[in-house]
């Protein structure tokens, strides 16, 4: 039943993007809640797998790799509403879409669902808010890595002066910009938090968990200065919101799997 | 809408009359109310709508006149009180029912603009009704007209792509800026003060650019563009100390050479410190070296690409317009029109 849901998800994910491909071809795509439909219909299904899943597991469910990918996509999306709405940006959902779906469509179809059955014991509040909150830091940094293609795109556009189609839909670079920035900022914030949940933990300092986390950490907070103190061209900013991101990337399939 | 009150449409346009005629046939905003209701006292006239804009005026009322054309040009050419020459010279079109609506339904959707697709229109008809509504001079008829037209614009709008891009240098320069920055906080500086770059300046400033600063070697040309526009003027030996406090620079000077290097822009963006800067050259020689396009978050266009882009928007809108035609033939069709055009 939970599988049936996560695929309702990934399907409603892949129509927002066939539709969104179509209306761009047509030419007529245009700001509109429309184009939020297919987004809230796959995040409703996502948000049910996980109930699901958490009730299944009487904890939050984050027990492997798989659940830790659909998290993450959760997360993914409900920021892409936050920002898409602040920001008018609702193509950024084109390029969400495409990653949540292919993150799921990959979950589904892989051996990473197989969770040992574990006896039920009473859930670490502690230990489920810093799993949770440093996961929607990890979203909020993918947002970022996708708000930056996005900039790179319209840069590219606007430098070799093609000024058409895919053009008109992108936001303005200004607004990306600052969307980057929000957006990195956002997530150290979250991770923060999560990373100050774990301390009533106890564990231990060499925890690979924790290591990678605090790596992540003091990487963004490098990344916050440098887009604070504007010490790179707006290009090289966006630049870096991307190629930051594989670091949190890959250690969530080291930590998952330690 | 064969028996019973009829609809007409009596107009003239910017294809049909010259300006000097056309403004001298514009209703002024405050008279419109008493012209719906003058016309809508005609002889076997029950409603009235009027929309006069710079380029077009044009009556559409409902009656059961034998005569109607007659007497909507008799009241204009007496409204407007026109010598005999005048009126002799007045060339109206005169459209009946269907081609009432087929013809609403498209000034409604921008094709019968004089900029392809603009969007301007669909605000004065509305504009129009809602005086005409005020005036108590819709009744059944117009009123259902004119609103399935505003369905119908809306639609076009929708599911067309004939608003995409623009069909002039100004408006390409102001849309690509618009990509570029917040219009609201940006400054602009004119070097050289011919009269393209007076336009684009102005599109910019019309879009809410903040200020500008006008340099030329006429510092008495420059004093003038900048009282016109509110700016600053500045000597000419003097605009690249102040270059890194804006972000739009429209260049049109006559210099046989390049006026604006990669080595100064350079220095300009480290002041900058990631900010970008939008460079418009419309000078012919150009005045911004190509090679300034090369640096980080700096943007050249001169005046070729801008105007290629003008022009591939108006082809693109040209594209769209037999899809829009299409859909206002379905829209009549829904409407009970049938009458092919």
């Amino acid at each position: 039943m939970d599988r049936m849901l996560l695929i309702l998800s990934t399907f409603a994910f892949g129509g927002a993007v066939v539709q969104a491909l179509v209306s761009l071809k047509a030419g007529t795509w245009k700001e509109s809640r429309w184009h939020w439909v297919p987004m809230l219909i796959g995040l409703l299904f996502q948000t049910a797998f996980l109930y699901l899943r958490g009730q299944d597991h009487g904890r939050c469910p984050l027990t492997n790799l798989f659940e830790v990918f659909i998290f993450i996509g959760w997360a993914i999306v409900l920021l892409y509403f936050l920002v898409g709405t602040t920001y008018r940006l609702s193509l950024l959902g084109v390029f969400t879409a495409p990653m949540i779906a292919l993150l799921q469509a990959l979950a589904l179809v892989s051996s990473l669902d197989q969770s040992v059955p574990r006896a039920r014991t009473a859930p670490n509040a502690w230990l489920e808010m810093h799993a949770a909150i440093s996961l929607i830091a990890y979203a909020a940094f993918a947002m970022a890595c996708v708000t930056g293609i996005m900039y790179l795109v319209q840069e590219r556009l606007l430098k070799r002066h093609r000024i058409h189609g895919l053009f008109y839909q992108l936001p303005p670079i200004h607004e990306l910009g600052k969307a980057i920035q929000r957006l990195t900022i956002t997530g150290s914030l979250l991770l923060s938090v999560g990373l100050a949940a774990s301390i009533p933990l106890h564990l231990p300092i060499s925890n690979p968990k924790l290591v990678f986390a605090w790596t992540v950490w003091f990487m963004y907070l490098g990344v916050n200065l440098i887009i604070w103190r504007r010490m790179l061209s707006a290009r090289q900013t966006a630049w870096l919101a991307v190629v930051s991101f594989i670091v949190p990337l890959v250690s969530v399939g080291i930590v998952t799997r330690a | 809408m064969s028996s019973g009150p009829r609809i007409v449409c009596l107009g003239i346009n910017y294809r049909t009359t010259p300006v000097e005629l056309r403004e001298r046939l514009a209703f002024p905003e405050a008279t419109l109310p008493d012209a719906n209701r003058q016309v809508q006292s005609l002889p076997a006239f029950s409603e009235s709508v009027i929309v006069s804009t710079c380029n077009r005026v044009e009556i559409y009322a409902a009656h059961e006149n034998e005569r109607a054309h007659h007497q909507l040009i008799d009241y204009l050419v007496k409204h407007f009180q026109l010598a005999p020459d005048q009126a002799e010279a007045l060339v109206c079109y005169k459209l009946d029912d269907d081609e009432a609506a087929r013809h609403l339904f498209r000034v409604v959707s921008g094709l019968d603009s004089m900029v392809l697709g603009e969007t301007e229109i669909f605000g004065q008809v509305k504009q129009a009704y809602k005086t005409a509504l005020e005036s108590g001079t819709t009744s059944r008829l117009l009123n259902k007209l004119v609103q399935r037209a505003f369905s119908v614009g809306k639609l076009v709008r929708e599911k067309t792509a004939i608003q995409r891009g623009s069909t002039s240098v100004g408006s390409v320069a102001v849309d690509l800026a618009g990509k570029i920055f917040d219009l609201k906080t940006c400054r602009v500086m004119l070097i050289g003060a011919g009269e393209m770059a007076r336009t684009c300046a102005q599109s910019l400033l019309s879009r809410g650019a903040q200020s500008i600063i006008v340099s030329n070697r006429s510092h008495d040309r420059a004093l003038e563009l900048a009282a016109e526009f509110k700016g600053t003027a500045m000597k000419f030996d003097e605009w690249e100390h102040a270059l890194h406090e804006v972000d739009i620079v429209i260049s049109s000077t006559s210099a046989p050479h390049f006026v604006v290097k990669p080595e100064l822009v350079q220095k300009v963006m480290r002041q900058r410190r990631g900010h970008p800067l939008f460079l418009i050259d419309i000078a012919v020689p150009r005045d911004i070296d190509p090679a300034v396009n090369d640096l980080e978050d700096v943007y050249v266009y001169d005046i070729d690409a801008l105007s290629a882009i003008a022009e591939d928007g108006r082809r693109e809108r040209e594209r769209q317009l037999a899809l829009c035609e299409q859909l206002i033939e379905e829209q009549l069709v829904k409407f009970g029109i049938t009458t092919p055009p």
